[in-house]
């Protein structure tokens, strides 16, 4: 599948929410803990080896699931192949947690459902707040 | 050190299985598309989805052809032979420019909308803006004891207060209690606002005053997750819940029944009408 490389590469230049080096370890049998520079930008989580400018790779946050694996690593997994999972090595539970919550808040979806979430909370208020003016007229 | 010519990994076997799914689509529609080397245009299936615009060869393919990752990319319209045409451009280095061509002039304006709003910093922005709107609406007519500022215990519980000067910010995303691997699976379907091949959903216009005007609610959305086991709502918080787990009834007290139930809230409105006549007579 084609892939506008050049922009997702502008996009791993940006900053970041947050990025820092991190074990990392491929989800396919016999991939091995590597060192690094792991870097959350948008909906994506971009990847480096130490030094280098240009990423490794990216994974697309969308249909993923993140879960705490250890008290200091998690791991990403994508719905299509759940048991599949790439690992991260935190220096602690800590570091772990928050990336934890910041992936899971990651994807465009998980903003969408925010989104639809404030929308219903506001329009409950204002329901309840015309009410309340239409009693007011009504009673004086 | 990685040598310049590898071109750099994506997780291309879950994006598409992304761009396939059933989660929701913001638009899809044929488009003409411009080649990179050959200079005809060819229709494409697209389907865009937050800011990813996926490519298929027809509306039946299995797999898309290719994604444009839309994110900082300006839209236009532009001067072309081709009729309702409009480009995809980016700011940076080298990149290339997207030609595309639309059926007919509202498609075209649709889909140049679609597409100017389909960033992640767009959206992000316009879920903080709402969430700042319902912060001061729930400042400004904060009603003692509503369940918005009731939080599951979780060592910072509030006690039932009565106290109008304590609004809570209903805020999703900080859940203590959420479960962290609670996965992305669930998907929601609403109303499609737009009829453009029955899919989905408008996004909004940022408003600043007050509501938001395309918005279609009802109570509980059904949602699907994608592996298509069956309608599940989406997450709501904890708290909505009564300590049976009932989802319809929210958290209530004598003096701030839950707003679902409706003759309750006239009730309990009456009586604070009743107490507002009182006082104001008695301020005469």
């Amino acid at each position: 599948m084609r892939f506008n490389e050049k922009e997702l590469l502008c996009i791993s230049k940006q900053p970041s929410e947050k990025a820092a080096e991190l074990g990392m370890r491929g989800p396919k049998k016999g991939d091995v803990v590597k060192r690094r520079l792991v870097k959350l930008v948008i909906n994506f989580l971009f990847y480096f080896r130490t030094d280098d400018e240009e990423p490794a790779g990216a994974l697309l946050l969308e249909q993923c699931k993140v879960e705490k694996e250890e008290p200091t690593a998690f791991s990403v997994a994508f719905l299509d192949e759940s048991e599949k999972k790439y690992l991260f090595e935190c220096e602690s539970s800590e570091q772990c947690q928050e990336w934890v919550e910041s992936l899971t808040r990651a994807s465009y979806e998980s903003m969408r459902r925010s989104l639809i979430f404030y929308r219903s909370e506001i329009h409950k208020l204002t329901g309840k707040v015309s009410y309340l003016l239409f009693v007011l007229l009504f009673f004086f | 050190m990685k040598p310049k010519s590898d071109k750099m990994k994506l997780n291309e076997r879950s994006v598409v299985h992304y761009a396939t799914c059933d989660s929701p689509a913001d638009k899809t529609g044929h488009l003409y598309k411009k080649g990179e080397r050959n200079t005809a245009y060819h229709r494409r299936w697209f389907v865009l989805k937050g800011n990813m615009l996926f490519y298929f060869e027809d509306k039946e393919s299995k797999e898309p052809i290719g994604v444009i990752v839309l994110e900082g990319c300006t839209v236009e319209l532009c001067e072309s032979m081709e009729e309702y045409a409009f480009a995809v451009k980016f700011s940076c280095a080298k990149s290339r420019t997207y030609k595309m061509a639309a059926e007919s002039q509202a498609s075209m304006e649709s889909w140049v909308k679609a597409l100017s709003r389909a960033s992640f910093d767009y959206m992000r922005l316009v879920v903080h803006e709402l969430e700042k709107q319902l912060e001061e609406m729930q400042t400004l007519h904060s009603l003692p004891g509503t369940a918005h500022s009731h939080r599951k215990s979780s060592g910072r519980a509030k006690s039932k207060s009565i106290s109008a000067a304590a609004p809570a910010v209903v805020t999703p995303a900080k859940e203590p209690q959420a479960t962290y691997n609670r996965s992305h699976e669930e998907t929601v379907h609403f109303t499609p606002t737009s009829k453009e091949n029955g899919v989905a959903w408008d996004k909004p216009n940022l408003v600043v005053n007050g509501l938001c005007p395309t918005y279609q609610g009802s109570k509980t959305l059904p949602g699907k997750s994608c592996s298509n086991e069956g309608a599940k709502p989406p997450p709501v918080p904890p708290r909505r819940k009564t300590a049976t787990g009932g989802v319809t009834s929210t958290l209530e007290s004598p003096v701030s029944p839950g707003t679902v139930c409706f003759s309750k809230l006239h009730d309990w409105y009456g009586k604070e009408i009743a107490a507002l006549r009182t006082q104001w007579q008695q301020d005469q």
